[in-house]
Order: C-alpha cells, then structure tokens, then sequence
C-alpha cells in the first residue's frame, strides 16, 4: 500500500526529487508564479520508498498533481493522491475546490465527483464540493418575468470605481432593463474587495435597474484566472481568458438570461486586452459584446490606474476630476491608509 | 438537528464513499456520483436519507462521491459527516447505525 506524506518544498533535496518527478510526468514549468503560491504538497510513497504521486494546493485550487502509472490497480493512486488533497482542504475548512488540468484528464477528475465548468481543445477547468456555481446562480437577486427582458452584464475590478466605470453603467441601464455589475471578488487590488464593492454601490445607486453583485469565483477570480493578478505569458492568458469567458457564456449568461455584456476599451492594460479580445470571439454572436471606448475628461482617458498613481503621488485635487463624489469622499478619508499600503508593497500598475 | 457548517467524511478511495453534507431546506437531496448508480444509485440514497433521519436531519443537501461502498460504509461515513456538520463529535451517536 502506497503511503502519503507531506512534502516540504523548502528543502532543495525533496524539492529536487519533487521536480524531477514531475518532469518524468510531463509537467516542466516550475516558474516561481506557480511554485511560490503552493500552500501545501503531498507526496505518494510505495514500499520501497519510491516517489509514485504528488500533488499540491494553493488556496483552494489542486496543483501539480501526477501519478506514476505503473501502479497495480489503475487509477487508485490518482484516487489516493485527490482524497489527501481534499481532506487537508477540508482540515482548513475549504469545502469548495477547483482545479485546471489538461483536457484529456478531465474525465478523471469527473470521476471523483467533480463538475467540468469549460474546456477548451487543451485545458479544463473544474469545481468541486460546496457551494457550486449553480449555488451562487440560485442567489442573485433577479426580477419578474426576466427571461423576457433586456439583461446585460458588467465585470468589473473597480479599483476604484472611476467617472469612467460610472458611465459605462449608466449607458448600460439605459439600454436594457437589468444590469449585472459584477464585482471581481479577489483581494489582490489596492482597495479592499469590501471597499471596492461599497464603492460601486455607492456610484451605482441612482441607476434602480442596477444590481452590483459579487464575481464570487467565476468572473476573473484567482481560482478561473490566476494571469489577471499577476504577470504571465500570452499562452498562459490566452487559456485563462477563454475558461472564463466560456464559463459566463455556457453557465452563467443562460441561467440570468444575460443577452449582452458591455466592455470598456483597455488602452493600457495587456491583460485586460486580451481578456477582450477573447470574450468577444467566444461570446459573440450568442451574447453581444459591446466595446464602449473609454470616456475621456477634456483630453484625458480616465483609468483606476491613473487613480493610483495620483494617490501614490498624493496628488488628490486632480483625482476629483476622474472620480464621482462617493469615491473622491472615500479617498480624502482613507487617504492614509491608501499610502500605507503602496508602502507596505501593493502593486498599483497591474490591475 | 441543526446543520451549523459543511460536514465531510471518507475518501475518494476504492469501496469508500466521500460524504458532503451542507444546509438545505428542500428535504434530503442527495447529489450521488457512483459508477454503479445504475444499479445501486437508489439504495445508496435510501441508506444515506435513513441514516440522516434516524440521527434527526431531515433538510440537507448532500453529495456523494461513491467508489463502490458497501451499505455499512455508507451509513457510517454519512454519520460521521453528519455529526461534523452538527458540531456534535463530542457525543457520538453510534446507535444510529444499528
């Protein structure tokens, strides 16, 4: 019987055997992005102390799992590998797993229990456990006879919500009857999740068809795409972006009955431009994608980005002109608070 | 009984069944994975909705993961999630199971 163990990373001599093990498996990017997130790595030992299976987890999305497939009974190691992946989640009080994997072991995963979300000709992406994205469908709030409807959606980081998010918005209410506003859940930004979201509140709530909600893991969360948070290559975003976008046209968009989704252009951000690029060739033409050019104050794009240098800079009197009054008011009183968290190292040039 | 957190017990292993049982309000609706729910998918559910009655839930939402369990199994991996999601593994209620 094969024995798990814990692997610990941080000593070069089983990191080495760990890498080495994986290589022979196929897996070959060993990136610090990848490896430095990994919170926890199990090992599967046979009896003669060889190294037969590995996985690992970061947050709550199963990693770098492979088996040696020499094993006796077929599959019972990937078994064995999962289920001690799971119950050291479940020891933390994680019920809700993900995991990406290439396309072809998808259907392993199946077995075990878990729901493919999308899947493009090379990777897969799938949950696991409680609650699922059909628990975090049930709950947004929706309105009568909504399959009937106009009903557009906004994803949005808003870090922090500027005039420019503010227009989209208002252009958005004024052409359907419903708008999604989702608010991307990570906490990786410059202004809190909480913060973020009250602010969106805030300068949404003179529009009554607008109902801000939260991205929750499926609207360019860590889990779906780890590339928005942090530096990657193309391929790596191209993968991630399509697994999303995928998930809100095959998932999300039917069960609200979402027929557009409005785009800002992103003149700056690399990311965010291929995030555009790749919802409008796989959205369209079921739902409509609309790209609304950035809206400009005198000559001058308005951008969160922008926002952040300013309050970097402590530049605060030229921010009024990009922000609505709810946000300007949130900057002058935290604006401390700000600075020391662009001290302590938050980066404000990504997202 | 009240459901207080999600309650999990067993493994994804052979003759194991992984148990996941979370508040519901819609009577017992039990989500099974199993290849032989063909054959065994409704004695499966009826063991884990008799176990989870006789211990006193009678709304929750549960999903199983069946890798061919026996019906003993079965019911002691569903107490024990139960019991987890209870919060009352200080007072094992193993009469259930007879």
């Amino acid at each position: 019987m094969d024995k798990t163990i814990e692997l610990n990373l941080n000593f070069p001599d089983t990191k080495t055997r760990w890498e080495n093990f994986l290589i022979n498996q196929g897996i070959t990017d060993f990136s610090s992005r990848e490896v430095d997130v990994l919170d926890h790595s199990i090992g599967l030992i046979d009896e003669d102390g060889h190294l037969v299976g590995t996985g690992s987890i970061a947050g709550k999305v199963l990693k770098y799992i492979a088996v040696s497939n020499d094993e006796a009974v077929h599959g019972a190691r990937f078994n064995q590998i999962v289920s001690a992946l799971q119950e050291y989640l479940f020891g933390q009080k994680i019920y809700h797993s993900f995991v990406f994997t290439k396309a072809k072991y998808s259907s392993s995963f199946a077995h075990l229990g878990f729901n493919e979300l999308a899947h493009t000709d090379t990777a897969a992406f799938l949950e696991s456990g409680t609650p699922s994205i059909q628990d975090f469908l049930a709950k947004m709030p929706r309105i009568k006879n909504q399959n009937q409807k106009e009903v557009a959606a906004i994803v949005m980081n808003a870090n922090p919500f500027t005039l420019g998010h503010q227009k989209l918005v208002q252009l958005a209410s004024s052409e359907n009857d419903l708008v999604y506003v989702f608010v991307v859940a990570t906490d990786a930004s410059l202004f809190k999740t909480s913060e973020r979201m009250d602010l969106v509140k805030k300068g949404t709530a003179n529009f009554n068809n607008v109902v801000v909600v939260s991205g929750g893991d499926y609207l360019v969360s860590r889990s779906t795409f780890p590339a928005y948070f942090l530096k990657s290559p193309d391929e790596l975003i191209t993968t991630q972006t399509a697994i999303d976008a995928l998930i809100f046209k095959n998932i999300i968009a039917p069960e609200l009955t979402i027929k557009k989704r409005y785009l800002g252009t992103e003149p700056f951000s690399r990311t965010t431009n291929f995030y555009n690029q790749s919802l409008q060739k796989i959205l369209s033409p079921t739902i409509e994608v609309k790209i609304v050019q950035r809206f400009r104050d005198n000559e001058k794009i308005i951008t969160a980005t922008n926002v952040r240098q300013l309050i970097k800079n402590s530049d605060l009197k030229d921010i009024s002109t990009l922000v609505p009054p709810t946000t300007m008011n949130f900057i002058n009183d935290n604006y401390q608070i700000l600075q020391e968290r662009i001290k302590k190292g938050m980066n404000i040039d990504g997202n | 009984m009240e459901i207080k957190t999600v309650g999990v017990a067993g493994t994804l292993e052979s003759s194991d069944i992984q148990i996941m049982i979370s508040a519901g309000q819609n009577g017992i609706e039990v989500d099974l994975d199993s290849e032989v729910a063909k054959s065994y998918g409704d004695q499966i559910k009826k063991v884990i909705t008799e176990t989870l009655n006789k211990f006193g839930i009678t709304n929750a939402k549960v999903k199983a993961t069946d890798k061919g369990a026996l019906d003993c199994v079965i019911a002691a991996r569903t107490l024990a999630a139960a019991q987890r999601a209870t919060e009352t593994t200080d007072q094992p209620r193993l009469e259930v199971l007879q």
